[in-house]
């Protein structure tokens, strides 16, 4: 009982999360949604072996797959929330050309470390009208091998990734409490988020070096 | 024996909690606002991120470098073995959530798992059940109160037990006053064989959380922020027992750090 009372909350919020923005998502065909995750992984997992390509064109290549595969935008205004109508048109922009850094950084540096990465899929399963959810394996040398959950919604007629969830943590939900977090603790200002954000990034340069 | 964190930090908690202040509710005319503050249930915010404070200064200073000595020094095999051993000593706890939420396909399990791996295993050193594909999952009161219909209630932040909420905290002490290990007599014996299991679960859980810990380090904004947000998730997705097969037997609720414990590394 209580577990479906669970379940019923998660889908309740989700669809409060939805409601929120313009339903550009149609309802989403699983086995569409498994090819897509599936050639975007193997594309993926070929550009993180390839050893013809150093580091930094490995990150390059990584990144240009991961900006085709994933709803950028929609994915930034689903974190940014309520502040989407907050923010003034110039910070929208801004936030949104930020976020995309941020998370193509992120993940590239990320996955671009995952040398000799095996890529397989789970079960799938569909999950709301809107979208489906693919389940993956990833298998690494020498490490614990772990499933990785692919949100995948039709966006502007397109198979796109609108969420990845790890072991039930679902990283556009932690980002969105993550942002929530620094603009509440900011008198409510978008600007002070744009200027974390802006500081992430110099860091993440200055790690990556360059 | 008397838990260290019953004694201890219980009224320290508390004290941090009165002294620190309440978060402010946001005004009604902001029903968005408020709703973000329903959810977030963090009366106690500023207490709960002071006390964060405080645990990244003790884990920076002892238990990361500890944990990280931990994987340096020992095979790979060895600290398997470790965790295995710690899994297996949970069974009471874990047979307990199952028989409790009435899963009885789970309860057998779990008992099949500590018959075979107490025994061929060699005390639980080996994982046999895992090579059957009979795999380890967690179970703790934390859980078995959300199935029974308990709410979350409210967020709180405990240094070196790490994230939970007023329903979880509450099943981790129903866990350490029921678990028979801290109810079979008393002697010094137990004390150090206590105090041995009690160490070393908690530096096999810190390894276990290097690298998350590092990501959310490195990338987050707001680590305390994400923090409470990944265990919340986390949490959901243990109660649904939707965890996937191959990870390791978790420690039990109010320990979690919002993390699925994996094979180490």
């Amino acid at each position: 009982m209580a577990r479906v009372l669970m379940s019923r909350r998660l889908l309740l919020t989700g669809f409060a999360g939805l409601a929120s923005f313009p339903a550009r998502a149609q309802s989403m065909d699983i086995s569409r949604a498994t090819a897509f995750v599936n050639k975007a992984g193997q594309d993926l997992v070929t550009a993180i072996n390839d050893p013809r390509l150093n580091l930094t064109q490995r990150r390059d290549k990584v990144a240009s797959i991961l900006r085709t595969a994933i709803d950028i935008e929609g994915t930034g205004r689903f974190i940014l929330g309520r502040y989407v109508r907050q923010a003034s048109p110039a910070e929208l922009q801004d936030y949104l050309k930020l976020f995309d850094e941020i998370i193509i950084r992120n993940l590239s540096a990320r996955f671009g470390e995952y040398r000799g990465v095996k890529f397989s899929l789970g079960r799938s399963q569909q999950r709301t009208e809107e979208d489906a959810l693919v389940s993956t394996l990833i298998e690494r040398p020498n490490s614990p091998s772990f499933t990785l959950d692919w949100r995948v919604a039709e966006i502007n007629g397109q198979p796109r990734v609108v969420d990845v969830i790890a072991e039930g943590t679902s990283l556009r939900l932690t980002t969105r409490s993550e942002y929530a977090a620094v603009i509440q603790r900011n008198n409510g200002r978008v600007a002070s988020l744009l200027d974390a954000m802006r500081g992430q990034i110099a860091q993440l340069a200055a790690r990556e070096g360059g | 024996m008397k838990p260290f964190a019953a004694r201890i930090l219980g009224p320290a908690v508390l004290v941090l909690l009165l002294l620190a202040g309440c978060a402010t509710r946001p005004p009604a005319d902001d029903p968005e606002a408020l709703q973000e503050f329903r959810e977030n249930n963090d009366p106690f915010e500023p207490a709960n991120r002071a006390m964060f404070e405080v645990n990244e200064a003790i884990d920076k200073a002892v238990l990361q470098p500890i944990a990280e000595a931990y994987r340096d020094l020992l095979p790979k095999p060895v600290r398997s073995g470790i965790r295995n051993v710690l899994g297996n000593l949970r069974t009471p706890t874990i047979l307990t959530g199952d028989l409790l939420q009435g899963n009885l396909t789970r309860a057998r399990e779990t008992l099949g798992r500590f018959i075979v791996n107490s025994t061929i295993g060699i005390g639980g050193i080996v994982d046999v059940g895992r090579r059957y594909d009979v795999h380890g999952h967690s179970e703790d009161m934390g859980q078995t109160l959300a199935v029974w219909g308990v709410g979350e209630g409210f967020y709180i932040f405990v240094p070196l037990l790490g994230p939970s909420t007023a329903r979880d905290l509450v099943g981790f002490g129903i866990d350490i006053y029921t678990n028979p290990q801290s109810m079979i007599g008393q002697g010094q014996i137990l004390d150090v064989w206590n105090y041995t299991r009690i160490g070393m679960t908690v530096v096999d859980t810190r390894e276990a959380l290097l690298e998350p810990f590092d990501m959310v380090r490195k990338t987050s904004l707001d680590p305390y922020a994400t923090l409470r947000s990944a265990y919340r998730q986390r949490r959901a997705f243990e109660i649904q027992n939707t965890e996937s097969p191959g990870g390791a037997v978790a420690p039990a609720g109010g320990v979690g750090f919002g993390q699925g414990v994996m094979e180490p590394k």
